[in-house]
């Protein structure tokens, strides 16, 4: 395990040294391939302009993430304890769902307009219907025989609910939570590129415009660190909630 | 008898019924926005969505055309590729531990923002799109290969080794097979996120495609033809993703259950 681990750090700093090395000795232009050094650099130079901005991302990525979690495990909870509902429900959640996410991003811009609240409303409608497939999955996963047991003794469908199908679900709906946490991120930022007054994916689209690709990279790094922190730290927390799978 | 007619009928009837299902879908937004009134500024009526579509036809069908060419052309090259690289890199265990871990962190990083550097690279052209398509697939695909080659009993293969099988025909009769429904995992999220990456690719400055159609839409504040562009892009997400369900129930026949 070690050694694979040993392999995979020196691995990863070849790679860094590799592409450090041709872009310097082959003196790329930065369109080309900027040098390691240089993004690292540019980080630095502007970090003040790009932490401001990476920092208003995680907010609007944090709270739409939230936002998406409750509504996703809120409406999941809503159609198991109301079966009519879901024969109505459903099929126009799987409508909806159907669209690629982008494509929603120019109509919710229009109608929240080009602040904070349009990338907030598509993370959390992203990350919504994430968590409420995997939470309804959940649900149902659950084993008829088990579920008509406490209902012999006596159990009302919230106890069924509470001690059965949430200890159930919860590895699946962990595992949603852990995939929304990149897709937040993704879409917080390519609603930015649409239209923002600041953020990473602003900063990403601004570049691409003056073709400034040091700019891109390091924004670009910056959003990377913020996502692999948001994973970790879920995944953490996965690992001490759920601690039956 | 019965269950060959069954056989004959059931698509029949699924499609029928998903048929329906579409003109309810279609009769209640129709009717939800006469009935609640709802401003055209937030839900127009769908018929005016789709005299809009019938109105310019042509645009609609080339950006369609456009956006599928671009990520049927990324996703297709990057599913291949990604089997073979996940089958190298079980071959090859320093290759495996040196690179997989990148592939496994990039499954963590908004790498839809590397879109933009490809961009920048290719120009304005169908094959950026196609890049960044093929780069969304390729690495979940890489990363679902290897972990489905990995989990193949180590009897089975044995027992295959003892029959005197050569390591080609236990990859090919035994391992590739069993890794199949993993490899669907990652070829069923990668549909979905290859067309979303080829949408976002257009917005750079493309001319042609859904993501130009969505952008123009938006800045001439357009509502009916945002969601005739809407409207497109979930038929092409949808006939997409069910290619590849379909595709997965047709090879991985024996993965019913699952």
């Amino acid at each position: 395990m070690s050694r694979s681990a040993a392999r995979g750090i020196a691995g990863g700093v070849l790679l860094l040294l590799i592409w450090e090395v041709l872009a310097r000795g082959l003196s790329l232009p930065a369109y080309t391939l900027p040098a390691v050094s240089d993004i690292l650099g540019a980080v630095w130079t502007h970090r003040v302009p790009l932490f401001s901005a990476g920092w208003l991302t995680a907010a609007e990525a944090l709270a739409g993430y939230a936002i998406g979690c409750v509504a996703g495990i809120g409406i999941a909870v809503l159609l198991v304890l109301l079966p009519p509902l879901r024969g109505g429900l459903l099929p126009v959640m799987m409508a909806i769902n159907s669209v690629p996410v982008a494509a929603y991003s120019p109509l919710v811009l229009l109608w929240f307009g080009i602040g904070v609240a349009s990338k907030v409303v598509m993370v959390a409608l992203a990350v919504g219907f994430t968590i409420f497939l995997s939470a309804l999955a959940g649900f149902d996963r659950v084993d008829r025989r088990s579920a008509d047991l406490m209902r012999s003794f006596g159990a009302g469908h919230l106890a069924i609910l509470w001690r059965l199908r949430l200890p159930a679900a919860m590895p699946l709906i962990a595992a949603g939570m852990r995939v929304s946490t990149v897709r937040s991120l993704i879409v917080a930022i390519v609603t930015e590129m649409l239209g923002a007054y600041g953020g990473l994916g602003w900063i990403i689209y601004q570049a691409v415009v003056q073709i400034d690709f040091v700019q891109v990279w390091s924004a670009i790094v910056v959003a990377s660190a913020l996502s692999l922190s948001f994973f970790g730290l879920v995944g953490a927390v996965e690992r001490r909630v759920i601690f039956w799978k | 008898m019965t269950a060959a007619r069954a056989r004959f009928t059931a698509p029949i009837r699924a499609g029928s019924r998903f048929l329906l299902g579409l003109l309810l879908a279609a009769a209640v937004w129709e009717g939800a926005v006469i009935l609640l009134g709802i401003r055209p500024h937030i839900l127009p009526r769908l018929s005016e969505v789709l005299s809009a579509i019938a109105l310019t036809p042509g645009a609609y069908r080339d950006g369609f055309l456009r956006t599928l060419a671009e990520t049927l052309i990324g996703f297709v090259a990057g599913a291949g590729i990604g089997v073979l690289n996940g089958v190298a890199f079980f071959r090859a265990p320093v290759l495996r531990d040196m690179l997989f871990p990148i592939f496994v962190v990039s499954q963590t990083i908004p790498v839809i923002a590397f879109g933009a550097l490809v961009v920048l690279w290719f120009g304005n052209t169908l094959m950026a799109k196609a890049v960044i398509a093929f780069y969304l697939t390729f690495f979940p695909v890489t990363v679902n290969t290897l972990l489905g080659l990995n989990a193949v009993d180590p009897r089975q293969v044995a027992l295959l080794r003892s029959f005197g099988a050569s390591g080609r025909q236990v990859l090919l009769r035994l391992q590739l097979p069993m890794a199949l429904p993993q490899i669907f995992v990652a070829l069923r999220l990668a549909a979905s996120l290859s067309l979303v990456g080829a949408i976002v690719g257009e917005w750079f400055g493309d001319t042609t495609g859904i993501g130009v159609l969505l952008l123009q839409a938006m800045y001439n504040e357009n509502v009916v033809a945002l969601w005739a562009a809407i409207l497109c892009s979930a038929l092409l997400g949808t006939g997409f993703y069910a290619l590849v369900a379909l595709a997965e129930r047709r090879i991985v026949f024996w993965g019913a259950e699952q």
